[in-house]
């Protein structure tokens, strides 16, 4: 979401049309621009802390006789699994499960890794966030005109870095080309070094009345003060 | 009533006649950054009217916010030509602080006049689509004309069928070429000129009332 509204606060993802006619819910028409390589969302890490536990359990279930853990399943909805395990195990003879149980304990091992492999949900919500990134990241980067489109690459390789990614989304590819076309017509290469679309600066209707640091950016809708309620 | 209305538009038309139209014409003068606009509108302000329009500098992107001078009244052969000329920021496709620290410059001063340059493009180009009626496109004769921005803007004026008059600029300098500049827009007339010693400005006041009167 790196687009903010500086009156009300609601974000806007990259290339919303909404906010081209000021902010839907308050009108305002100053929006600040929040690089999406900078979001550091402590939610994320939340669930990275999730993922070892979650895989934890099935190792240690597989690591366990599959015939003595399915009569101990009952136990283990009561209490946290990986310590059940060892309790459950406790009980019978160590010795006996490990030399009758060996051979059984194969082919019941794929089941328990392959459940294993179909749990982590949260390691795909953490690639998700991923292709955002570099989905937003690559937004930002490809612009201008074709002639200079090398040279803005190379600005911003540091945030290019996994174009694979990208590249398994061509729908969301075109759609950035699209919406890129419409919007780009000042790219800010740093603070003071700025690239300008010229053509886009005379087609579009906006005006775009003041530039600030970090993205900011004032700009004076044909309209400003006559927005349609949806 | 409808006599007197009558009589009120035979005067006008008379009066139309015999001067300017009423609204005066607006003329933008575009160019690339440091081709001498704000030097060139100093000039047609201060030897029509007695003002100037914006102070001019050898640093580029002087101009930063576009300039109006109204009702400018040039005459010439007898008849009056009342224009109003605004000074555009010098229009280009990078804007670089690094290109001010040449200029003795602070990175904090060479910054923000980087960030006021930019937004003075947008205005220029915003002013060229809704503001003008005419078009005064000064090129440095020093300099090689076939540059992307020269291309485009010349391009987007013609689209938009804006009488225009481009202006070979800067003809007291050592390698001032205009010849290239003419081969350069064959399509339209060029005026050789130094705006900054006043060299051939008859020649250009004649065109801006033929052009734009």
């Amino acid at each position: 979401m790196p687009h903010q509204c500086t009156s009300c606060g609601r974000t806007f993802p990259d290339g919303s049309k909404e906010m081209l006619s000021g902010c839907p819910d308050c009108g305002g028409n100053k929006f600040q621009f929040k690089p999406a390589g900078a979001t550091d969302d402590p939610g994320s890490g939340g669930e990275t802390d999730g993922t070892p536990n979650s895989t934890a359990e099935p190792a240690d279930r597989a690591q366990s006789t599959p015939g003595e853990e399915r009569r101990s399943t009952p136990d283990d909805g009561t209490a946290s699994a990986p310590t059940d395990e060892p309790a459950s195990t406790s009980t019978d003879d160590p010795a006996d499960r490990r030399s009758t149980d060996s051979a059984g304990a194969t082919p019941a091992d794929p089941g328990a890794s392959a459940g294993a492999s179909a749990e982590p949900d949260g390691t795909e919500q953490i690639a998700d966030r991923s292709d955002e990134d570099t989905a937003q990241a690559s937004a930002r980067s490809e612009v201008v005109s074709p002639d200079e489109l090398d040279r803005a690459s190379r600005d911003v390789d540091a945030a290019e870095t996994p174009p694979a990614e990208s590249e398994s989304q061509p729908g969301i590819d075109a759609l950035r080309d699209e919406l890129n076309d419409q919007f780009e017509s000042i790219r800010i290469v740093s603070p003071g070094q700025y690239e300008l679309n010229l053509m886009e600066l005379y087609d579009r209707q906006e005006y775009i009345i003041s530039l600030q640091e970090d993205g900011r950016y004032v700009i004076e809708m044909p309209d400003a003060w006559g927005i349609q309620d949806e | 009533m409808g006599l007197l209305t009558n009589l009120r538009d035979s005067i006008s038309r008379v009066t139309d006649g015999l001067f300017a139209a009423d609204e005066p014409k607006r003329i933008g003068i575009y160019g690339p950054p440091n081709a001498g606009k704000t030097t060139l509108a100093n000039r047609i302000a201060r030897d029509w009217t007695g003002d100037a329009v914006g102070p001019e500098s050898h640093i580029p992107h002087e101009t930063r916010r576009a300039r109006r001078k109204e009702n400018v009244e040039i005459e010439r052969n007898g008849r009056k030509v009342t224009i109003d000329i605004v000074d555009t920021p010098g229009v280009t496709t990078k804007v670089d602080y690094k290109e001010f620290l040449d200029h003795d410059m602070e990175k904090d001063d060479a910054v923000r006049r980087s960030r006021e340059a930019t937004e003075g493009v947008a205005e220029a180009m915003h002013w060229l689509r809704e503001d003008v009626d005419g078009v005064i496109y000064v090129l440095d004769s020093t300099t090689d004309p076939f540059t992307q921005v020269n291309t485009m803007l010349i391009g987007i004026i013609e689209s938009q069928d804006l009488p225009a008059l481009i202006l070979a600029n800067k003809t007291d300098l050592e390698g001032s070429d205009v010849q290239q500049i003419a081969n350069a827009f064959p399509q339209h007339e060029t005026i050789p000129l130094s705006a900054l010693e006043g060299d051939n400005m008859d020649e250009v006041y004649t065109k801006i009332a033929e052009y734009f009167g």
